[in-house]
């Protein structure tokens, strides 16, 4: 479903993504770790464009992302891929609710009713239904990115994309948010994960991709890459992991 | 003295507040307010797209909206004000009023300040507000409409309204073109006085001092009551209106 092929990235002179080769089928949950400024979020950032490559390819759904196509056929694309960033970006100005409501709305022309009523529904999935009408401030990191979950859900994207989506939470949310995410993997959701969370990964993931330096270095079930990785560096970070 | 001031005001409100009106044209504090709210109501959305092409990626937007800005900010703003008394006339073959004179160089004057403000609040917000917006599907207009300009605009607030009381003072320069705002209306009743020259500009002054003062103390509110509202969690909209309302 996510394929990619000979993706190349660099910034200015930084390589940032060499030679990556892989893919995600249709179901799977990938889990992407490794060491800080390894290229994790640059790589999921580039499945739905937000960085551009230098060479190589990113199908998705059978589809060259980073073909030549108009403004309105990448919005198309992007609006098929749920993105959930470290740091929430929910929309400060706008309800948890509006920021559900925008997108579908505006950029599917979703009916407000209707929006509403897929918001309301998918607050409920993420047990934020009584907090509808606060503002993200008003909200704690864990309400705040659940919330972002579910403006990225009501898109209904088939594929869901997370950078570090509980990194900026404090210890006793991380749970809250992880929960959601696991439903949705069950539920067959397509997703790469950046995450360090490593018992959520021997839970949820199919696989774990191990980066280092921009490359993929490892991939594996999350049985065999936490229980015996094979590269040098795997086990250095996983040890270091451990040790925190 | 204090009587002398007085006896001017109340002998000469009507001058003062409105001008000639109606048996001439609109002046005094009116037309100054007048100036001011049209000058900054064209220029701000004058404003907005000057911001948005100094960020554009083409330079075919970015080159000529950078050039104005420079331009306009490097010359004084009495140049300007020549300029379009003396140009405008050629250009459009007709006679401009020097109302007219004066809120269209306030446009162009404010408009060139203004989007200094604009592009500063766009750019001030996190990337990852764009990004988000991005990433759910929305073009980058719409993005800009929905997402990044009510937030910047909304920040701006209080800088808008400074911009507002600037120009207010600003407007004091139509004198020069024999607009009949506040100024002129002083200064006539001073040629017509001739002798209370201290009288006439201290009414002047404070007139100008308690309008914009209490626009400055208005903007000081709505900067104390922006900032409270982005304090975070637990601080709810209703309590902090409560508070500072
Ligand atoms: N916009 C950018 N400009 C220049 N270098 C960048 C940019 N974004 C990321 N990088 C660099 O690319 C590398 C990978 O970054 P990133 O993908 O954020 O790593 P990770 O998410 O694994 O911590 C880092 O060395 C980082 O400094
Ligand atoms: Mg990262």
């Amino acid at each position: 479903m996510i394929r990619f092929q000979d993706v190349n990235k660099w910034f200015g002179d930084y390589r940032a993504l060499v030679d990556i080769n892989a893919n995600v089928d249709r179901g799977e949950v990938v889990v992407v770790c490794g060491p800080s400024g390894s290229g994790k979020s640059t790589l999921i950032r580039t499945v739905n464009r937000l960085e551009e490559i230098r060479s190589g390819a990113i199908l998705f759904e059978g589809r060259n992302v980073h073909a030549k196509m108009s403004g309105a056929e990448l919005n198309k694309l992007r609006s098929r891929i749920g993105f959930v960033f470290q740091s929430f970006n929910l929309f400060p100005h706008l309800s948890a609710l509006d920021n559900i409501i925008l997108s579908p709305h505006r950029v599917n022309g979703l009916g407000r009713a209707a929006a509403r009523d897929r918001a309301m529904a998918l607050l409920d999935r993420v047990g934020l239904a009584n907090r509808a009408h606060s503002f993200p401030a008003q909200l704690s990191g864990g309400q705040q990115q659940r919330v972002a979950i579910a403006r990225a859900l009501a898109m209904e994207p088939p594929a869901m994309l997370f950078d570090e989506p509980t990194s900026a939470l404090d210890p006793e949310m991380v749970g809250e948010v992880l929960a959601v995410i696991r439903g949705l993997a069950q539920d067959g959701m397509t997703m790469m994960c950046v995450t360090h969370e490593m018992s959520f990964a021997r839970d949820v993931a199919d696989r774990v991709w191990f980066m280092d330096a921009g490359r993929i270095l490892e991939t594996g079930t999350p049985d065999a890459f936490f229980g015996a990785p094979q590269h040098p560096r795997a086990q250095r970070f996983l040890s270091d992991l451990r040790s925190r | 003295m204090l009587q002398g001031a007085i006896s001017i005001i109340s002998e000469n409100w009507l001058l003062l507040l409105v001008g000639q009106y109606p048996n001439g044209p609109l002046g005094g504090i009116a037309a100054t307010l007048m100036l001011s709210v049209l000058g900054i109501v064209l220029a701000f959305p004058l404003s907005v797209l000057i911001a948005l092409a100094r960020i554009s990626r083409w330079r075919l937007l970015r080159a000529p909206a950078t050039a104005l800005v420079y331009l306009v900010r490097g010359v004084p703003l009495l140049m300007i004000i020549f300029w379009v008394y003396f140009l405008f006339p050629l250009l459009l073959g007709a006679n401009v009023p020097g109302f007219a004179t004066m809120v269209c160089t306030l446009v162009i004057y404010e408009g060139a300040f203004l989007s200094e403000v604009v592009r500063a609040g766009i750019q001030s917000l996190p990337a990852g507000q764009m990004d988000a917006a991005r990433a759910l599907g929305h073009s980058y207009p719409r993005a800009m409409r929905y997402v990044i300009l009510p937030q910047a605009l909304y920040n701006m607030l209080p800088a808008i309204l400074s911009q507002f009381i600037s120009t207010i003072k600003e407007t004091t320069l139509g004198y020069v073109i024999n607009v009949p705002e506040l100024t002129f209306a002083a200064s006539q009743i001073n040629n017509r006085l001739l002798t209370k020259p201290f009288e006439v500009f201290l009414i002047l002054a404070l007139t100008y001092y308690v309008v914009c003062f209490g626009l400055t103390a208005a903007a000081t509110w709505l900067e104390r009551r922006i900032a409270t509202r982005r304090a975070g969690p637990g601080a709810a909209p209703l309590a902090i209106m409560e508070t500072a309302g």
